[in-house]
């Protein structure tokens, strides 16, 4: 019987993927490369090594297609700039990935203002305060690469259950540049 | 392994439980659940249509299970070619996207993702209101114009940046100007509610829209929403009077709609020449393997099966059942196109 049960957990857990031998590897492969002023380049490591914020993200596709709730771990892009210099006055960050997807935000847009939010029914509400964050966990666990890991753009809120557009949530994010 | 009657009793109630559920289960109670799943991946305009083929499609059917999923033109094939998943079928709302994207060799392959597409219907573009709208009670096909440009008129229109209905209502508008003789129209809809720049350029080439970064408006005259959807829940809690939308898309929600001259609506292949001459360049390129121009040209809805689909045979059983479908004119669907036009 013991042997039956343990057979059972282990299986779970792998079926679970809590075994995780991808994710680690997905993990240690990534890099990040930051261009502003300077230019550098982070693994997972250099990521998690920095101040690090959590909230709940949800987000829309254009039809309608809801993905989430989750709760989110990872760094605002606000810090990510400012170690290759920061984000001055007028200029953008531009996020793109090796799939060839890219996305723009302003400095407004930084400070968490300027993206429409809607509640759970997809009904327009007054946005709460919001952050950009380039996230590495979700929901307590390594972002997955179907989920757009190991890291993604997420719009974050203290608030749960505030939907956002999806558009701007980059998957497999590898390069981040500030520009004017 | 004796036990009591009691017991024998109790284990014959559970293997009839068992075997019921197994029986249950396995489908033999009348249903017949589905054998084979038929993945099509479509436009968001398409979805309203593509979900009424699929209950019928399936009723006809009953061992398939169609499963739709919608994006942006774009992402709709890019789901194939960038992001590596199969799909029977794939439903654009621009022909052009297929040979544009799609005849390429595949990922390790010499095939390409698709040779062919077969075009499905057309569209035009149609102002959309409500009885809640501004002055819905005088907008007609030859004033729509000057009413839209009433200073406490809310209009609205998706992202450029992100469905293609979005930049079609800015060549739409820009195509309006020369047509009605109204040189600052563009610049009353458009341009003067946006901080960053928009440039409008003339030149022999046409006529160029080079749009900002961050399409986000300066003022409540003019709203931008990512997909239609959106713009059609404001439309209809009245958070904007008028809404640039496809026809098919009006019709489907039972809007009141305008309907504008085929000489701006981008659906009439007579007029090919003239949409040519707008070209809206977008302030980024989002997909690396589309870049960010967009030129005019009649709207014209195209079908394909990629060359890796599982399901070749069973795609193409579909297409056929669309395409006959979309040649009735059915309410909600896009139009059919006209004969002859089938390349």
């Amino acid at each position: 019987m013991v042997v039956l049960l343990l057979t059972i957990v282990v299986f779970s857990l792998i079926i679970a993927g809590c075994t995780a031998p991808v994710q680690d590897s997905l993990a240690a492969d990534w890099r990040l490369t930051i261009n502003g002023t300077t230019e550098k380049v982070l693994t997972m490591n250099d990521l998690r090594a920095l101040p690090a914020v959590n909230g709940h993200g949800y987000c829309v596709s254009t039809t309608g297609f809801r993905f989430g709730p989750y709760t989110c771990k990872g760094v605002d892009l606000r810090d990510l700039a400012g170690v290759a210099g920061g984000v001055g006055e007028g200029r953008q960050v531009w996020v793109s990935a090796p799939d060839g997807y890219l996305w723009v935000f302003d400095a407004d847009q930084l400070e968490g203002r300027g993206f429409v939010t809607f509640d759970e029914n997809l009904k327009e509400i007054p946005s709460p305060p919001l952050r950009i964050i380039l996230m590495y966990e979700q929901n307590g666990t390594p972002l997955s690469y179907d989920d757009g890991g190991p890291a993604r753009i997420a719009i974050i809120s203290e608030q749960p259950g505030v939907i956002t557009e999806g558009s701007a949530w980059v998957k497999w994010v590898d390069r981040i540049e500030i520009r004017d | 392994m004796g036990g009591s009657d009691r017991d024998k009793g109790l284990r014959s109630v559970a293997i009839a439980i068992l075997l019921a559920g197994s029986i249950l289960l396995a489908g033999c109670a009348g249903t017949v659940p589905p054998s084979k799943t038929l993945k099509v991946i479509a436009a968001g305009s398409l979805l309203a249509p593509f979900a009424e083929a699929e209950q019928e499609f399936e009723a006809s059917h009953p061992d398939i299970d169609v499963q739709i999923e919608g994006h942006g033109s774009i992402q709709v094939i890019r789901q194939v070619t960038d992001l590596g998943r199969t799909a029977d079928v794939i439903a654009v709302a621009d022909e052009s996207l297929i040979p544009d994207l799609m005849y390429h060799p595949m990922k390790d392959s010499s095939r390409n993702y698709t040779d062919w597409y077969q075009p499905l219907s057309t569209n035009e573009m149609v102002i959309a209101y409500t009885n809640r709208s501004r002055y819905h009670d005088e907008i007609n096909q030859e004033n729509w114009y000057r009413i839209l440009a009433r200073p406490d008129v809310r209009l609205g229109f998706s992202n450029p940046m992100l469905d293609a209905a979005g930049y079609r209502s800015l060549m739409v508008l820009q195509l309006a100007e020369e047509e009605y003789s109204e040189p600052l129209l563009f610049e009353t809809l458009v341009t003067d509610h946006f901080p960053s720049t928009i440039t409008v350029s003339s030149g022999t080439g046409g006529t160029t829209i080079s749009l900002p970064e961050i399409m986000r408006p300066s003022d409540e005259k003019v709203v931008i929403r990512d997909g239609s959807i959106y713009l059609l829940s404001l439309l209809s809690a009245g958070g904007i009077d008028y809404a640039i939308e496809y026809r098919s898309v009006a019709e489907g929600m039972n809007l009141s709609y305008v309907t504008l001259p085929p000489s701006i609506h981008l659906g009439s292949a007579e007029y090919a020449d003239r949409y040519r001459d707008v070209t809206v360049i977008l302030g980024f390129p989002r997909f690396a393997t589309i870049g960010s121009e967009r030129n005019g040209r009649p709207i014209v809805y195209a079908v394909t099966v990629p060359a890796n689909a599982p399901n070749p045979d069973l795609a193409l059983e579909f297409i056929g059942y669309i395409a006959n479908e979309s040649a009735k004119g059915r309410p909600g669907w896009p139009a059919p196109l006209p004969e002859g036009a089938v390349s």
